[in-house]
């Protein structure tokens, strides 16, 4: 019975805390659209969070975004095999790439390497007691720190993902035609038939979207968290595990709207 | 530290990504749906199950259109079309559903209408619905057939079976025997004028064999297109007309063996198909030259529109009254008025007593100029000229069938002072109504950066259209 | 100058400041001491708006900053300069941004001025040549020096300093005692410093106030303090297990 009475206890205690979160989560998410349309806009801040969102996982993206079209490729060619369909590799690839893979991919990838980043850096700020002394020099750390990253995430992570389908593509081209010697006309006709603009601009939506979400978690996450250097490493955690959850539950979502 | 400054690289990978997205843009979708071009015809169906949006309209193979969407109107299926400018299509033209192959993507087929005739406008209606010679059509008839042959074999069945049909059976069989028998006899008896009737069977096999050679070749030449005969048995559905067309084939091929008719005469003399030819090309290049004048006239459109800009750090809105002649798709002229809430900056050198000083005035009153000049590319605008009075270039991005349009211009360029920069994003909410936002002079080193919200107006004005397209255009 | 009136703070169940009334002279250094958590950077914090009382007043300048709002409050704090415990240098920017940080935030100078300001101020604290130098490339007593030196890099009226001398050896707390006792004087500074050593009290503190259970228990110049009967006062001074002080 008392075994009970605790675990309703802990129940009620963490839904409560789960209802707690996403409270300040929105407020924090209201005050950040506050601030990104107060004047000035900070286009040196912003640069320099775009160099470091977008420039620098470059590289990181095109690797994933390559191998994912090539795997593709090779999975696909195994499965339209058996249908004597094998032209249908282009399209497949093409279309899992703009659509799901390429937004979907770049934005967990840039949550690893960016987001994390954004937590510790956010949390070593409050812990040194940076934050405290924006504040004290009437520099709204939201309008200096947040603001910049934010708008970042969003501008960059379509770039990004453009990149991505087009490396995915050229992936999967380099194994379906040269590898496993499928006709290249047939397979880059399926492509330019198949694909339409919208799967492009839609994947290009969901990737703004993305990165809006994985800048401000992991923005919230360092800006809210308490505990000295231990809570900077939680906190990088759980702005990992936070924006990658809300990626994919969002991606649903915004499928299910867009397609 | 690194030579390249943060902005090269950021602007670098942003140009990169940019390159791409305009790469594969031109690369899928034959006319994107950024320039939404051609007109729209419509057609009642009675089933057009399979068809979806975006299927192809074809002429001969070519596509010429997409299918723009498909509703329901009294129990029908209303397809709605939008057809490439530059193809015109005839009142009786007709249209049909058909399928890629066996199983393949369903689109729609339009066969051209006699020529001469009227042209469909915008919105208009082709009447001339085929019904479709597809799959389902095909297996419905089949179906048919083998209920008819089940139906023989089972009044066989009732014939032979029972006993009746057995006793039947067998006293066919025993008359047989007996015929047999007979036939024998007369054989024995008549063995050589047997011989002699052999080889005359033999004789009028070889002929037989002559006719249906030079049958097989006139079949040939109308499957091959050849002859007005051809073209029938090509756009007729063979098979509503099977039977009739293989009777009259018959007697056909009958009538050339014997050396008769006119028909086979056309079909074997050449000269007449080329004369036919002939006459058709030349009527071709005429209704060409009609077709160039009239896309000409109605692609030249003239577009006035007003915008409002709200700028939050003045506490005022700035006005833009535009007038846009465009000629072509692709090409428009630009001439406008701003009234600016800062007013018009002129600058004035003052000499006293040797020292230089320079006055910086703002007239409130004085109205600002636009004056451009724009080419469009696929879903880019690049243009320049004056913008509100001073030198200045601009580039347009559109997306989402022109609805969004994304800005970015920079004008006022100074060696003392940053150059005008501004960008902002306008989205149609309604047919004439747009919604803006943006970033007006956002590296001013005056203080004069301001975000902004407003709306403007667009409108075409159909009678200066109108009146424009009488006078010729150079 | 600056007065507080029966403020009051909590965080959570622990009820940090209870009623605490506090009076800073223009123009002098006060020095508040008491024991470590006891609420010294929590009064700071108050004074410079980064925490609001639950009840009470603090007023800067004839106003009371807890009823002020954001754009306001930005308004009083440009008469302030603050140097952090850990001296919170930006990481990302150079000495030189640091200091220049102010000034770009809320001056419309140019660039050739601003930089002129920032070496005069380095020059102030004792740094020269460090413009270009990483924070994370200094000791932590050159941090503090630039970190006074962007506290000081708007000429603010008052200067707040939270804990100056913690974790530097003798040597260096001594320089920096001379260093904020220098800066006082030039500047013409108020300055309220948190602080629980004895040495830095003694030297830099016009003025000497003592924090206990949330309240000011002595408040005199450093004569008054060290002649002080207070049990308290005179527990914390020796640093003795015996008294008033609970020691868990």
């Amino acid at each position: 019975m008392r075994n009970l009475i605790v675990a309703f206890d802990d129940l009620g205690r963490s839904v409560l805390r789960t209802v707690e979160e996403m409270g300040s989560i929105l407020i924090f998410f209201v005050s950040v659209m506050v601030w990104m349309f107060r004047p000035p806009l900070r286009l040196r801040l912003i640069f320099k969070q775009m160099e470091f969102v977008g420039v620098k996982s470059l590289f990181v993206v095109v690797l994933t975004g390559t191998f994912t079209g090539m795997v593709m490729a090779l999975q696909g060619y195994y499965g339209f095999r058996m249908f004597s369909a094998e032209s249908m590799v282009g399209s497949t690839v093409a279309l899992g790439m703009t659509r799901e893979l390429g937004p979907v991919l770049t934005a967990l990838m840039v949550t690893a390497r960016a987001g994390s980043a954004m937590a510790a850096e956010l949390g070593t700020m409050k812990v040194t007691e940076q934050i405290d002394a924006l504040y004290v020099m009437s520099a709204n750390p939201i309008k200096y720190l947040i603001v910049p990253r934010v708008i970042a995430g969003v501008l960059t992570l379509p770039a990004l993902t453009i990149v991505a389908d087009f490396v995915g593509i050229l992936g999967g081209y380099f194994v379906g035609v040269p590898v496993l010697g499928i006709n290249a006309g047939a397979f880059v006709n399926n492509i330019t038939m198949l694909v339409g603009l919208d799967d492009i601009y839609n994947g290009l939506v969901k990737a703004a979207f993305f990165g809006f979400i994985l800048s401000l978690f992991g923005c919230y996450k360092g800006f809210t968290m308490t505990g000295g250097a231990e809570g900077v490493g939680k906190a990088t955690t759980e702005a990992v595990v936070l924006s990658s959850i809300s990626i994919l539950v969002s991606d649903y979502f915004l499928t299910a709207i867009m397609f | 530290m690194s030579v390249i400054s943060t902005e090269a690289k950021v602007g670098l990978f942003i140009l990169i990504a940019l390159i791409i997205l305009g790469y594969m843009s031109f690369q899928v979708g034959e006319y994107g749906f950024g320039l939404k071009k051609g007109y729209l015809v419509k057609a009642v169906f009675d089933n057009v199950s399979g068809l979806e949006k975006d299927a192809s309209v074809v002429i001969a193979g070519v596509e010429v259109g997409r299918v723009e969407g498909v509703s329901l109107v009294h129990g029908k299926a209303l397809v709605l079309m939008r057809i490439l400018p530059e193809v015109m299509l005839e009142r009786d033209a007709s249209v049909s559903i058909k399928t890629h192959g066996v199983l393949g993507d369903k689109y729609v087929e339009i066969v051209p209408g006699t020529v001469g005739e009227e042209y469909l406008l915008d919105g208009g209606v082709i009447t001339n619905v085929k019904k479709q010679a597809d799959i389902d059509q095909l297996l419905r008839d089949l179906g048919s057939i083998s209920s008819d042959v089940m139906k023989v074999t089972s009044s066989l069945e009732n014939v032979i079976s029972g006993e009746e049909g057995e006793a039947n059976l067998k006293a066919i069989m025993t008359n047989t025997r007996e015929l047999m028998e007979n036939l024998n006899n007369i054989v024995k008896r008549n063995d050589e004028k047997v011989s002699v009737m052999i080889s005359n069977f033999s004789n009028a096999s070889k002929e037989m064999e002559r006719a249906f050679t030079s049958l097989n070749e006139i079949v040939d030449k109308i499957n091959r297109g050849e002859g007005t005969i051809g073209q029938l048995v090509k756009d007729e559905g063979v098979f509503d007309n099977l039977d009739k067309t293989i009777a009259s084939l018959r007697e056909i091929a009958e009538k050339i063996n014997e050396g008769k008719g006119s028909i086979g005469r056309l079909v074997n003399e050449e000269e007449t198909v080329d004369n036919i030819n002939a006459s058709l090309k030349s009527l071709d290049t005429s209704m060409e030259g009609i077709n160039k004048y009239i896309t000409k006239t109605d692609q030249f459109r003239t577009f006035v529109s007003y915008r409002g800009e709200y700028l939050f750090e003045e506490d005022n809105a700035k006005s833009y009254v535009e007038l846009k002649l465009r000629p072509r798709e692709d090409k428009y002229y630009i001439v406008g008025v701003v009234a600016d809430p800062r007013g018009k900056r002129s600058v004035t050198d003052r000499t006293v007593d040797g020292t230089t000083s320079r006055i910086e005035e703002w007239d409130r009153n004085e109205l600002l100029f636009n004056a451009e000049i724009a080419k469009r590319y696929k879903d880019v605008v690049l243009r320049g000229g004056l913008l509100e009075s001073t030198g200045g270039v601009g580039i347009d991005y559109f997306a989402f069938n022109d609805d969004l349009k994304l800005t970015f211009e920079a004008f006022d360029f100074d060696s003392e002072r940053n150059p005008h920069l501004k960008f902002y994003a306008e989205y149609g909410i309604f047919n004439h109504i747009y919604l803006s936002a943006g970033y007006d002079d956002f590296i001013s080193d005056e203080g004069n950066e301001s975000p902004f919200a407003g709306f403007s107006i667009k409108f075409e004005d159909e009678d200066l259209k109108y009146l424009l397209s009488n006078v010729p255009i150079p | 100058m600056i007065k507080l009136v029966d403020v009051h703070k909590s965080f959570g169940d622990n009820h940090v400041l209870r009623g605490l009334n506090l009076e800073i002279d223009k123009g002098k250094t006060t020095v508040i001491i008491g024991r470590s958590g006891g609420g010294k950077s929590v009064l700071l914090k108050h004074i410079i708006g980064l925490l609001k009382p639950d009840k009470g007043q603090v007023i800067v300048d004839g106003v009371d900053v807890a009823g002020l709002n954001d754009r306001e409050m930005n308004e009083v704090r440009k008469n302030f300069g603050v140097l952090f415990q850990g001296s919170a240098l930006f990481d990302s920017m150079t000495v030189g941004e640091n200091v220049a940080f102010p000034l770009r935030e809320h001056t419309k100078k140019k660039d050739r001025e601003i930089r002129k300001i920032v070496s005069e101020r380095l020059r102030a604290v004792g740094l020269t040549g460090v413009e270009e130098i990483m924070p994370s490339e200094l000791s932590g007593g050159m941090r503090k020096r630039a970190g006074l030196a962007r506290a000081i890099a708007l000429h603010p009226q008052v200067v707040l300093f939270d804990e100056p001398t913690t974790g530097l050896d003798p040597v260096m707390t001594e320089a920096v005692n001379e260093l904020i006792i220098n800066t006082q004087r030039d500047f013409n500074l108020t300055c309220v410093a948190t602080s629980h050593d004895m040495q830095s009290i003694f030297t830099i503190g016009h003025k000497i106030a003592m924090i206990y259970e949330g309240e000011v228990v002595a408040y005199g110049t450093p004569e008054e303090i060290r002649k002080s009967e207070n049990p308290v006062l005179k527990q914390f001074l020796s640093g003795s297990l015996e008294g008033p002080i609970n020691i868990l």
